[in-house]
């Protein structure tokens, strides 16, 4: 029994956000259909778009809706309308409150209550509130529910009890609770018989919305009638199937909650919930922490910061203008003349174009927005919205005369403000997120310099982009302990390059480690918080033992690298920029393997020439003392669009116009790339690689558009050769082989494409992880079809330590890995 | 009564509103969520387009498309009502219409519109201008009048109603939220409505 719901609102991101902090709470998935908005910022409702909701939430066994109010109802009761009558008979409207309703819903949907039952709870989805902050709650909306154990019978099991919070009377007993008062808790009329056991309730924040969701479904689950009493607050005994009813006991840390279970499945389902009233809850982490980058870090945790504009704010705040002393240092690089005024002139005085201010603060929004867009989480459309809220309040103050920075830091004064005024510490919270946001775009307003990490030793983070791994400095920081994240994403990648340790997925608990506490941490996938003393000579031992590795490694890195069989392994190194040659360089590497020649195109106005491209990959060559360099052409796409080539957006960029497709898509660009290829080849080994290749027809066009580059005359030391990343090439070596000098095969994305997993996926981090047998399958197969042309490795297995041997047992000859990993490779390959 | 003739009515309805649309919103603003001339004005917009790209072949048909296309473009409570009354008018318009037929399909109109809102008379609402229009067409034409004449009782009753409404404290709709303060307005429904009815004055005669 999956019932679907239906959220209906006037407002889409409204109802994006209830229908996420519903999420939290299915212990299953729950079709949650939104009917919401006339587009994304226009209130209205649309019955025509009801009803396909109602269609698509409709598995079979009915639809509930929740709604707002006025049109919602009105175009709700509409759309029932319009569905046949075998459908619509499957739908209940529900006059439940539209949030509340709305997790209490998703809750018994999860839990596989029928339709009427998740209507049921939803009405009653006030009654947490109502107990909570009294008043009364609404009359009417469950007179058709029977009253707790009076209509249900003792161990009755055919349908979970329904709760109405008219008749929740709480007992006369108040107080801190006695022996005696816990007896007579078993009195209270109401009560059924069955085992009583009184459990104390663990969680900081008590008996809070996400283990009530687990405790209703425990109890949803199995032939159980349970009732729940609080009997430190001396509350009525309520049903536990109901999350409505739970959230009436408001069970706070310390308190005692009495349990009474009858039924088959009774004392099963009583160890279940004492176990999880008696210990904290724990929010679920996507995955368990993977080894991101090998090495031994051992530091105090560092937390990344934006860069420090909270004196600014609180100048702001204070002197009730923009430019206290604090402020100027801060302000003095990008917005010199706001920190030269006397304070106090800044808020009215500066300002006359109002749309300017206006564009100014639109600005810096949309780049916070990206920035947080980058995290794809739930909790950051929370964060969105907090955006959209303090836009709002921005702009009334900007439209009364006041400069975009103070009407900003105003606005999240005001915001913040009146979250610290909610009595719970839980809410208050959300105070310390406004005001982050409100740094973080202050930031972007004053063009302050890029956050960095507040202090050397371990990075503690949620996640890395790319640039903020980029721009770590392996002097400073040690080590990277991400929350989220995976092995494989460009952010780890990066980290593996530079030879910072790291370990990603390791779940939101890192995020309170407090600053400073010393954080050990294996690029295996081991962290340890604080770790005792026996626990941190071992991390210190395996340090030294890697260091002393590596010493040897970097010893014997410029010497050639043969197995213990004889066989010549060619260690390359993968190279993205000018330094990352000079690396290669320094670090013994035989060749470039990769070159990336992205970065020529990325980050500027129009496309490189053909002198900017010859002169680029000229100083590569020379970097590396002349050795081969494996030139790829463009590997650009949807997901990282040139400026001066608009690309169409994409729904699956990993599938779509992106390597060899796109150069074919756009002949003049690939044609520039090669001729300054040619060019070069006429002083240098070079290799011209294509990416992304999936037909023999696509290889036949590139080297047709080669062939016109170079003129008639081929270099002698001219190689070219196509990467393998689409399974479809892999299984289709032989047909390639004939045109080709080279393959090298791109593990990352190949390994993508085989398992159907993203890469940058948190999620499926276990999966990415390490050589995949139907990869190393895919890999032999293009070393036995490859008609003895010369096949490399250039993805991240090459550097692991696992996956290389293996690598070369499959038959492949050259291991391209980045520069930092050369020596080490080379070891690896000399143990093989 | 055929259905090109009705077309027209449509037509001149959403130019009524188009040319209204500052006007219901200033009203709605006084007592509601102030978006009802932009939302009657962004549906018969629709409206008009949806008759361009999808001529009706019937008053049934054109009745249906009307219907459809507010309650998905209208966006406020006046998309599902006014096309709940569309869509009423639809199922109960003949092949031909004549002007006890008219009578017949503006009555459903109204049926609907009272289901839907669950709104009676003096609710400051709609109902207020339509219903006593809807009557004054039915008294002229038992009476003997001409389409014409009665159609012209009909648009006098809506404006009656409608002026009515200013005194009235809303009950039902976003304006009961403001108890007391919505008196002393117009309701913008009820405005609305009185267009409907002038543009059938101005467009339809007889059969």
């Amino acid at each position: 029994m999956t019932v679907g719901l239906v959220v209906v609102s006037h407002s889409h991101p409204l109802a994006r956000a209830a229908v996420a902090l519903a999420a939290e709470m299915a212990s299953a998935p729950v079709t949650i259909e939104i009917a919401a908005g006339m587009d994304e910022s226009t209130f209205g409702t649309d019955a025509v778009a009801i009803a396909a909701a109602m269609t698509a939430a409709d598995s079979g066994d009915g639809v509930v809706v929740l709604m707002d109010l006025g049109s919602a109802v009105l175009s709700a009761e509409l759309a029932l309308e319009l569905l046949d009558a075998a459908a619509r008979s499957r739908v209940v409207l529900c006059a439940g409150p539209l949030v509340e309703g709305l997790v209490a819903a998703t809750v018994a949907a999860a839990a596989g209550a029928g339709r009427s039952e998740v209507a049921e709870e939803a009405r009653a989805g006030l009654a947490g509130k109502v107990a909570q902050v009294g008043g009364s709650a609404p009359s009417g909306g469950t007179s058709s529910a029977p009253s707790p154990g009076a209509a249900t019978p003792p161990g009755g099991t055919s349908s979970a009890p329904t709760f109405s919070p008219g008749v929740a009377v709480p007992s006369a007993s108040a107080g801190p609770p006695t022996p005696a008062d816990l007896d007579a808790a078993s009195t209270v009329s109401g009560a059924p018989p069955g085992r009583e056991v009184t459990v104390t309730v663990a969680d900081p924040h008590g008996l809070h919305a996400r283990p009530a969701a687990r405790l209703v479904t425990e109890v949803r689950r199995r032939d159980v009638r349970v009732t729940l009493r609080n009997a430190t607050t001396g509350s009525a005994w309520v049903p536990a199937s109901s999350l409505s009813a739970v959230a009436t006991l408001g069970a706070l840390q310390g308190h005692h909650l009495s349990v009474r279970a009858s039924g088959p499945a009774a004392d099963a389902v009583t160890a279940r919930i004492v176990a999880l009233v008696s210990s904290p809850d724990v929010p679920p982490s996507p995955a368990a922490a993977s080894g991101a980058s090998s090495g031994i870090a051992i530091g105090p945790a560092v937390r990344w910061r934006p860069a420090d504009v909270s004196p600014v704010s609180r100048a702001g705040h204070s002197a009730g203008s923009f430019a206290g002393d604090s402020a100027g240092s801060l302000a003095a690089d990008s917005a010199g003349s706001l920190a030269k005024d006397p304070a106090g002139s800044l808020a009215g005085d500066l300002v006359s174009d109002a749309a300017a201010e206006e564009d100014r603060l639109a600005e810096a929004l949309a780049a916070v927005r990206e920035e947080i867009g980058r995290f794809r989480s739930p909790i950051f459309d929370a964060h969105l919205l907090l955006l959209d809220d303090l836009a709002g309040l921005t702009q009334d103050r900007i439209a009364s005369g006041a400069a975009a920075p103070p009407a900003w830091t105003a606005a999240v004064d005001q915001l913040a403000a009146r979250f610290e005024a909610l009595s719970y510490p839980y809410l208050r919270g959300r105070a310390a997120d406004v005001r982050a946001l409100g740094d973080q775009v202050l930031r972007e307003l004053l063009g302050l310099p890029a956050a960095g990490p507040a202090g050397s030793g371990v990075l503690v983070a949620p996640d890395l982009t790319p640039a903020q791994a980029a721009a770590l400095d392996p002097a400073r920081i040690t080590g990277v302990v991400l929350a989220g994240g995976s092995p494989t994403s460009h952010a780890a990648i990066l980290l593996k390059a530079r030879g910072i340790p790291a370990v990603t997925g390791a779940g939101p608990a890192v995020l309170s480690i407090p600053d400073g506490t010393l954080v050990a941490l294996d690029g295996t996938g081991e962290v340890a918080v604080d770790p005792p003393a026996a626990l941190l000579a071992s991390f210190r031992a395996r340090a030294e033992a890697a260091a002393a590795r590596n010493a040897q490694s970097l010893m014997r890195a410029s010497a050639p690298a043969r197995t213990r069989s004889g066989t010549p392994i060619t260690v390359a190194a993968n190279i993205g920029s000018l330094a990352d040659a000079r690396a290669a360089a320094a670090n013994g590497a035989d060749e470039a393997g990769l070159v990336r020649t992205e970065f020529l195109f990325l980050d500027r106005d129009t496309a490189p020439t053909v002198d900017d491209q010859a002169a680029a990959y000229r100083s590569i060559a020379e970097a590396l003392g002349g050795r081969r360099i494996t030139l790829r052409t463009l590997d650009a796409g949807s997901d990282k669009p040139l400026p001066y080539l608009p690309a169409p957006s994409e729904a699956n960029p990993a599938l779509g116009l992106r390597g060899l497709r796109h150069s074919l898509a756009h002949p003049d660009l690939l044609t520039t790339q090669l001729l300054a290829m040619a060019r070069v080849a006429r002083e240098t080994p070079i290799s011209v690689m294509f990416p992304m290749v999936t037909t023999v027809g696509e290889l036949l066009a590139a080297r047709h558009l080669l062939d016109k580059a170079l003129a008639g005359s081929e270099p002698p030391g001219l190689r070219v050769g196509m990467m393998v990343e689409v399974p479809a090439a892999a299984l289709h070596t032989a047909e390639f082989a004939p045109h080709v000098d080279f393959f090298s095969i791109g593990t990352n994305d190949l390994t993508q494409y085989t398992l159907a997993t993203e890469r940058g996926n948190p999620a499926l981090a276990a999966l990415s992880h390490g050589l995949h047998p139907a990869v190393l399958d895919l890999i032999t197969t293009v070393c036995t079809n490859a008609q003895s042309k010369p096949v490399a490795v250039c993805g991240e297995l090459a550097a692991d330590e696992q996956a290389a041997p293996k690598l070369i047992a499959a038959g492949v000859r050259e291991l391209s890995v980045a520069p930092a990993f050369v020596p080490l490779v080379k070891e690896i390959v000399r143990a093989t | 009564m055929d259905t090109a003739a009705l077309s027209a009515w449509v037509r001149e309805f959403a130019r009524l509103v188009r040319e209204n649309r500052e006007l219901l919103t200033d009203l709605d603003a006084a007592i509601g969520d102030g978006d009802h001339g932009l939302n009657m004005d962004r549906g018969l917009t629709a409206v008009t387009a949806a008759l361009d790209a999808h001529p009706p072949d019937s008053p049934s048909a054109l009745f249906k498309l009307a219907g459809m296309t507010l309650i998905s473009k209208v966006g406020g409570a006046s998309g599902p009502l006014y096309g709940t009354a569309f869509l009423r008018m639809a199922a109960a318009a003949d092949t031909v219409v004549d002007a006890p037929g008219f009578a017949k399909v503006l009555r459903a109109g109204l049926d609907g519109v009272a289901a839907r809102g669950k709104a009676t008379p003096g609710d400051k609402t709609m109902l207020d201008a339509l219903s006593p229009a809807v009557d004054a067409l039915d008294d002229a034409l038992t009476a003997g009048e001409p389409f014409a004449g009665a159609l012209a009782a009909a648009v006098q009753a809506a404006e009656e109603g409608r002026e009515a409404t200013i005194p009235l404290v809303a009950r039902k709709g976003r304006a009961s939220y403001l108890g007391e303060r919505s008196a002393g307005h117009a309701d913008p429904g009820a405005t609305s409505v009185t267009l409907l009815l002038t543009a059938a004055a101005a467009t339809l005669t007889g059969p």
